[in-house]
């Protein structure tokens, strides 16, 4: 009971959020990108909480999406709320051919096969310049505005799609994880042989939440691109800001918890966007330091992510009520 | 299945793991409701044979049958529901679930809730402890609660042949008599139970019948009275 009126008291504070803000100035874009990554990194944590497999490779997904509804539109003029679908159907298909030979692999080998398919995606995408438009890029065409349409005069809108995004695969990934999947998946985490001995089939577990994971993954790409209006290969197949930034978003909010990805986004996206506002003028690559820094930082203080402070002050509040 | 076909029949059986070769030629018959024991030193082989019913043994030829099925074709997660359940060496239970998180995790068969909560309530006879400890953290269980544990997950899938691979191994010797108490209940209760132990006095003890495997071959076969007179077998594992 606690438990939902928090939650609730929590999305109502970030439905009102985005009103407060000017509805054309910087923050509000902050803000939307910052919702958007914690669905991402809530995405990723399926398979990199739930399954415990490091993907290094989730912009293949992305990529995927954003490509897919913007090409339909373009060559077609289907509304971006259907070619999210089918992005989706794409980056689940994507999902299947990179799981089914890597999925035996664990730790390093799995992250650096994924990473390596992230790549080789980024590169087709430039190559195949008929269907991308290659180093180009794409511009997602204007539309008269229209919620059917996907095209909005202001971010306003696009805040909220992108914190309703959030609250959908949240509970997707909490629905997941207190499953019978999700106790199949804890038992493979903890021990593997174990599991094939009760009767889990570890492979076929691990291949539905990848395909899960990507299916969301890449419909969340079409989400970016309307947001972001154009983009080329380099951004959305990017290893270091797609890929590597979103499993770090879950790892430093909290790997395999619902609150992880959403704490780590409220803390990157924003604090990435004032290094980049502080120090841009000084020596170029400088606010990328300092802000390697704080992360290096963040993760010595807090190993286990932001989710041990929220804990522990959780825990110190609900003394402070009974008390 | 008629009653004079096998239960499990195992048949020039060689296993091994990459290159090395761990059991040569075995064979092996268990009937319906039969209690059987595989005793012998350690690194014999005995937890192959379990392992490779359980298709958990990479290299493996010769046949291996279960209740009219052929093993060998079977991936090992298939092989509990066929009815074979594998308690394995060092009990490997989920240390960070609950006790009755990891009973349940046993018991996929299961169709409905009520019979789900039917067959905890028969390990809870059979392991009171368990009871008492069912929102427990596994991990924080006693050696012999864990062993408990193990063997009662293996339960909840309603087995027609348990396999035990050395659960008494590292256990207090009390606990070591509870637990085989324990195996002569599940064996009355009508479940057909393969039981590789170190420990030969006691497997003879519950077992009735009993193969001695020495450098993965097998030396000796018999009742479990016959082995337990026999003098190569008090000279080498009895110390008589």
């Amino acid at each position: 009971m606690k438990r939902w009126i928090a939650i609730l008291a929590a999305i109502a504070i970030a439905a009102v959020l985005p009103l407060l803000l000017s509805p054309t100035g910087y923050w509000i874009r902050v803000l939307t990108f910052t919702l958007l990554f914690a669905a991402m990194a809530q995405v990723w944590n399926i398979i990199g909480g739930l399954a415990n497999q490091t993907s290094l490779g989730h912009a293949a997904f992305f990529g995927i999406g954003a490509y897919t509804s913007t090409i339909l539109v373009l060559k077609f003029g289907i509304s971006p709320w259907i070619g999210m679908f089918a992005g989706g159907f794409l980056g689940g298909i994507a999902a299947l051919i990179i799981a089914v030979p890597t999925m035996r692999l664990q730790g390093h080998y799995f992250a650096l096969a994924t990473l390596a398919f992230g790549e080789v995606m980024r590169v087709i995408a430039n190559v195949w310049t008929s269907l991308t438009g290659g180093p180009v890029g794409l511009s997602v065409p204007f539309v008269p505005p229209s919620i059917a349409a996907y095209s909005f005069k202001q971010l306003l809108p696009h805040a909220y799609i992108a914190l309703i995004a959030l609250i959908i695969v949240t509970f997707i990934f909490e629905a997941i994880r207190r499953s019978a999947m999700g106790y199949r998946l804890r038992a493979i985490k903890e021990n593997p042989a174990a599991a094939e001995v009760i009767g889990i089939d570890t492979t076929k577990v691990k291949l539905q939440t990848a395909v899960i994971s990507g299916v969301l993954m890449a419909m969340l790409g079409t989400l970016y691109a309307q947001v972001a209006v154009f983009f080329d290969p380099d951004t959305v197949f990017s290893a270091a800001s797609i890929s590597i930034r979103v499993a770090l978003i879950a790892i430093l909010g909290g790997v395999g918890t619902a609150i992880g990805p959403i704490l780590g986004a409220l803390f990157i996206i924003p604090v990435e966007e004032l290094m980049n506002d502080l120090f841009s003028s000084g020596a170029a690559g400088l606010s990328q330091l300092i802000f390697g820094v704080i992360l290096i930082a963040v993760i010595l203080w807090r190993p286990r992510g932001f989710i041990t402070v929220f804990d522990s002050l959780m825990a110190r509040f609900s003394n402070k009520a009974r008390s | 299945m008629n009653a004079s076909q096998p239960l499990l029949e195992i048949k020039g059986l060689n296993a091994g793991y990459g290159e090395i070769e761990v059991l040569h030629g075995i064979d092996l018959q268990m009937f319906e409701g039969e209690f059987v024991c595989i005793i012998g030193a350690n690194t014999a082989g005995k937890s192959t044979i379990l392992r490779a019913i359980s298709r958990l043994v990479p290299h493996v030829t010769g046949t291996l049958r279960f209740a009219g099925n052929d093993l060998s074709s079977r991936a090992s997660h298939d092989i509990p529901m066929l009815g074979i359940a594998h308690v394995p060496e060092g009990r490997h239970v989920f240390t960070d679930m609950m006790v009755e998180e990891n009973l349940m995790l046993g018991a996929f068969t299961a169709r409905h809730a009520k019979d789900l909560s039917l067959r905890m309530e028969g390990i809870f006879e059979l392991f009171p402890r368990l009871r008492e400890r069912r929102g427990q953290l596994a991990g924080t269980l006693s050696g012999g609660e864990q062993q408990m544990v193990a063997v009662g997950r293996a339960l909840m899938l309603q087995p027609k042949l348990l396999l035990l691979d050395e659960p008494s191994h590292g256990l207090a010797p009390k606990v070591v008599e509870e637990m085989h108490d324990a195996f002569t209940k599940i064996h009355s209760r009508g479940t057909s139970i393969l039981l590789v132990e170190q420990n030969v006095g006691l497997a003879l003890d519950v077992a009735t019948r009993g193969y001695v495997l020495e450098s993965g071959r097998i030396a000796l076969q018999g009742t479990s009275a016959e082995l337990n007179e026999n003098p190569a077998v008090r000279a080498a594992y009895l110390g008589i």
